[in-house]
């Protein structure tokens, strides 16, 4: 196992530290005002206090919210072993009361050391919780309560978010209920009775600031000085890194970058796509690394899917196209195949083929979802007589086909008029 | 005490089955699965032999190997998306054989609900083979996500664990082999599929965020998608996976894919280059080229006595010039697969295929499937009353069973000609009108009197005195005509379209083509076209 080079090793420490949300959102929550420290507080005082308190994290998928949370918590529970526990809930997979229920007396069974069954029905569990509740805060411990994809749980009738709250409110208890949503009107979705009992308290989670992600980028990238890797090595691979970051290029390429995404899982994404493009054997990183990965990150899927089609699709779709700027609002297979003959006997080109080869195209054109249906409900007519529409805009479809490999010249003369 | 449910399914056993002891001898088992099974398999194969066995996916090959990673890196999850046929799939599962690291398939074309994907997850995790000992059933019973997560998450930490000790004791078998290391990585083929599932933007959602649920980063998630990422943007919004692009082949890969594995490749080169750039225009798809390929391939080889001899430039104008004929026809047929098998054809009948398809270049006017007599009239019935508007049968189907003359021909204003072509494109959208049941069978009957007449024209110049010879004839055709229509609605040529609410009677629709309506026609020697309303 010693045998690894240190390329491979590096490599891998860096792929570590960006699927590590932690690492990453540590450094972030340095400053004292950042929403690391506000929370902290929040959860900390009450739970020194003993009191009830509900918070909710809202921002943009990806900007921490989770991670922030996680290292709240950690140090929560490093900084009060024995009166903190943790129960975690998620919107996606428990939104369903009996299902969260059952989650809940699960996960607090094992904490406890209590025995789980899992025949309980729903009133025992919430029987079972309630009187948790109330032990656990005669006891002077604070259960909190995770709630992710809070906005999931707001839906249907909130029989869970108002038995929380509720048992917090009647009951001597000590919970703490932190929901974090990517909506950020969350809070307005909450029921009247739900709201009223619900303590206003939000914590926005706005995008980084440049100088907040240049400070990421240096300590993610940098290696550390530790004699795991050769010595030359982990010099060489820190000056390279400056080298690259202070190069005007990369600031352009950062630049383009964030012009389209602002969070931080998307930045770690546009790393760990030019971390992976490594050369192996000089152990290096690289000016074209961060170019390819950026260019990977702006894919054109429209654009791929014209010029992954045969000439006969394209024909199809240029009669299309050509039928709504003659402004037939609405076509079938019939009438583009009645444009197809058009063309044909107009320009005698060599591409005419027969009707059910054309229908395959069409069917191949609508798997790759260049087209579709324009309504779902016409399931009384066949598909030759069905109302299509096209997917993709004139400028692509342009575009498309003048990068494609084998494109006729007549089609974009036929496209332009 | 807890008691975890059992998963065996108790069977109801029918009074046969209990009373028939069968003796079946107990197949062999094989051995209980273990952490090895969780790699490819067979030998380890070089990189080498993986980029020739994908002629043209060798970027997308080496992508794929960074976005591994070496050995036991974490990674975030991937998604490879691309047409049909590109080859997603088997260059996933030939580079996991070639790095020897233990996966997890599942594909959601063969697990159809997400009961069975999880469950199939699960037991491949948990090393559990489904055989008659267990009633072949699964190790646990899982049909909600949350479930999911909880059991996956104890079966990865087993699985894991079983990895690192395994690493630790030295593998004296196979020293030269590469080690597995500590990293499973899942693989779901065919996401675009959970679409269409019931709650299937839930599924998806929850397996887009499935490591950010899991925290666990020894476990690698690869998925596979015949849709580009796009199509699954919901309004709940997800980090979208690292994606990588599978284009489809160009013409060069297609020649190279085409040669490999081939007897004689001279030949089969020579034969790529008179029909590859012709039928790339169609379609670049490989496994419709394929079928094409081989049944041209047989006929472009006939002449050749020698199938191995390598071709000069003589002879490859003369087999092309051979082949030339073929080629126009064979391309209008590309999708279908010919339904007459090909052994034993003579050379006689062969011929005679070929002049019979050189001279209509369009489709063969014979109907290829058998139906009796009424069931063709029938047919054309509906399309006439599809096709034709109600108000026109009574003059077209009068008493004599025959047409009237058309109206005169008035010269037509400008006025009406922009009408009749708004009204043109109005029916071209709508498609076949629907029609009740009386009216077709009032066709029905007009259509098959005249197709009787003409036989019972010649009959009743003999039976005079039988009066009820023509009735006869008459009455076989009317029978089960019910019958007939409800085995019409059943191979789709008829569909029940919606019915009138004030009539309350069932409404019919043609959905037979007018090609398919003529070949009927023609083989009854019905005159349809003089039935049809042109406007």
């Amino acid at each position: 196992m010693g045998k690894e080079i240190p390329a491979e090793k590096s490599l891998n420490l860096i792929r570590g530290r960006l699927c590590h949300p932690s690492f990453i959102f540590r450094p972030l929550s340095a400053s004292s005002d950042s929403n690391y420290s506000k929370l902290k507080f929040i959860v900390s005082t009450s739970i020194m206090e003993g009191c009830n308190n509900s918070i909710l994290l809202l921002g943009p998928r990806g900007s921490g919210k989770a991670a922030v949370l996680d290292l709240v918590v950690g140090d929560l529970l490093e900084q009060f072993p024995d009166s903190v526990s943790v129960i975690r809930l998620n919107g996606l997979l428990h939104s369903d009361d009996n299902c969260a229920f059952k989650e809940i007396a699960r996960q607090l069974c094992m904490e406890h050391h209590l025995l789980f069954s899992k025949m309980a029905s729903f009133d025992e569990n919430s029987h079972f919780i309630i009187a948790m509740l109330r032990e656990c805060g005669l006891a002077h411990k604070t259960i909190i309560f995770v709630l992710d994809e809070f906005d999931m749980f707001a839906q249907g009738k909130q029989r869970l978010l108002y038995s929380l709250l509720d048992a917090m409110q009647s009951v001597t208890s000590q919970a703490v209920v932190i929901g974090i949503s990517s909506r950020l009107d969350a809070d307005q979705l909450l029921e009247k009775r739900v709201r009223s009992r619900f303590s206003h308290r939000k914590i926005l989670f706005l995008p980084p600031s440049r100088d907040e992600l240049d400070g990421l980028l240096e300590h993610l990238l940098s290696l550390p000085a530790d004699s795991s890797f050769p010595s030359g090595y982990v010099s060489r691979f820190n000056d390279k890194i400056k080298n690259i970051t202070s190069d005007r290029r990369f600031k352009d390429i950062l630049k383009t970058f964030f012009n389209a995404h602002s969070t931080v899982n998307s930045f770690l994404k546009f790393i760990f796509c030019a971390v992976s493009l490594m050369n192996l054997e000089s152990g290096l990183l690289s000016l074209e690394n961060f170019k390819a990965a950026l260019s990977s990150m702006q894919r054109q899927p429209k654009l791929e899917a014209v010029r992954d089609c045969s000439v006969l699709e394209l024909y199809l779709l240029v009669c299309m196209r050509r039928l709504e700027v003659k402004e037939q609002s609405s076509y079938n297979f019939i009438s583009v195949m009645k444009e197809y003959k058009a063309i044909h006997d107009s320009f005698q080109t060599s591409d005419y083929y027969a009707q059910n080869v054309c229908i395959r195209g069409f069917e191949h054109l609508r798997e790759r979802q260049v087209i579709c249906y324009a309504e779902n409900r016409g399931q009384s007519q066949t598909g030759e007589y069905r109302p299509m529409k096209l997917l993709i805009s004139a400028s692509e479809l342009h575009q498309g086909m003048r990068s494609h490999a084998c494109c006729p010249a007549i089609l974009l003369k036929l496209l332009d008029h | 005490m807890p008691k975890e449910e059992s998963s065996k399914v108790t069977r109801r056993s029918t009074r046969s089955s209990a009373s028939v002891t069968v003796e079946n001898p107990e197949p062999i088992e094989s051995h209980p699965p273990t952490i090895d099974d969780l790699t490819f398999g067979d030998e380890s194969i070089t990189l080498d032999a993986v980029l020739s066995d994908f002629p043209g996916r060798r970027s997308q090959i080496f992508d794929f190997i960074r976005l591994m990673g070496p050995l036991d890196c974490p990674t975030l999850p991937i998604m490879i998306y691309g047409g049909a046929s590109t080859g997603k799939t088997s260059v996933v599962l030939q580079v996991l054989r070639h790095l020897n690291r233990p996966f997890v398939y599942s594909s959601c074309r063969t697990c159809y609900n997400p009961r069975i994907l999880f469950e199939s997850i699960l037991n491949q995790l948990l090393l559990h083979r489904k055989c008659s000992s267990n009633g072949y059933s699964s190790a646990k019973r899982c049909d909600k996500p949350s479930d999911f997560v909880n059991l996956l998450r104890e079966a990865l930490s087993n699985v894991i664990k079983t990895l690192e000790s395994a690493t630790g004791t030295s593998r004296l078998n196979k020293p030269d082999e590469k080690p597995m290391g500590k990293m499973v990585y899942l693989i779901l083929d065919n996401v675009d599929l959970i679409r269409d599932w019931d709650k299937g933007s839930m599924i998806l959602q929850f397996l887009f965020s499935l490591d950010s649920v899991l925290k666990m980063p020894q476990l690698g998630i690869v998925l596979i998608s015949g849709l580009p990422p796009d199509v699954y943007y919901s309004n709940m919004g997800y980090t979208d996976p690292i994606p990588l692009f599978f284009p489809a082949y160009s013409e060069e890969d297609l020649r190279q894919i085409f040669l490999r594995n081939q007897a004689n490749p001279k030949l089969y080169s020579a034969f790529l280059d008179a029909v590859l750039r012709s039928f790339c225009r169609v379609t670049r798809r490989v496994e419709e080229l394929s079928t094409t390929f081989s049944s041209l391939f047989r006929k472009y080889c006939e002449p050749l006595d020698d199938l191995g001899i390598s071709p000069n430039e003589d002879m490859k104008r003369r087999l092309y010039s051979y082949l030339k004929p073929f080629i126009a026809p064979c391309l209008n047929d590309i999708f279908r697969v010919s339904s007459h098998p090909h052994d034993g054809e003579t050379r006689g009948e062969r011929r005679q295929k070929v002049s019979y398809s050189s001279e209509n270049r369009e489709e063969l006017k014979i109907l290829d499937f058998h139906m009796s007599t009424s069931a063709k009239y029938l047919l054309i019935a509906a399309f006439l009353a599809s096709r034709n508007p109600a108000t026109l049968d009574a003059s077209m189907f009068d008493s004599t069973g025959g047409m009237d003359n058309r109206k005169r021909k008035r010269k037509a204003s400008e006025k009406s000609m922009e009408k009749k072509e708004i009204a043109e494109q109005e029916a071209v959208m709508k498609g076949p009108g629907s029609f009740p049941l009386e009216r077709l069978l009032a066709i029905f009957q007009c259509i098959a009197s005249v197709g009787d007449s003409s036989f019972g024209e010649e009959n009743q110049g003999e039976e005079e005195e039988d009066p009820t010879g023509y009735d006869r004839e008459n009455n076989n055709l009317m029978s089960d005509i019910l019958l007939q229509v409800s085995s019409l609605c059943d191979a789709n040529f008829l569909i029940k379209s919606g019915s009138c609410p004030l009539e309350g009677s069932i409404r019919y629709r043609s959905m037979v083509s007018e090609d398919l309506a003529l070949k009927v026609a023609k083989s009854l020697s019905f005159p349809l076209a003089k039935y049809l309303y042109r406007r």
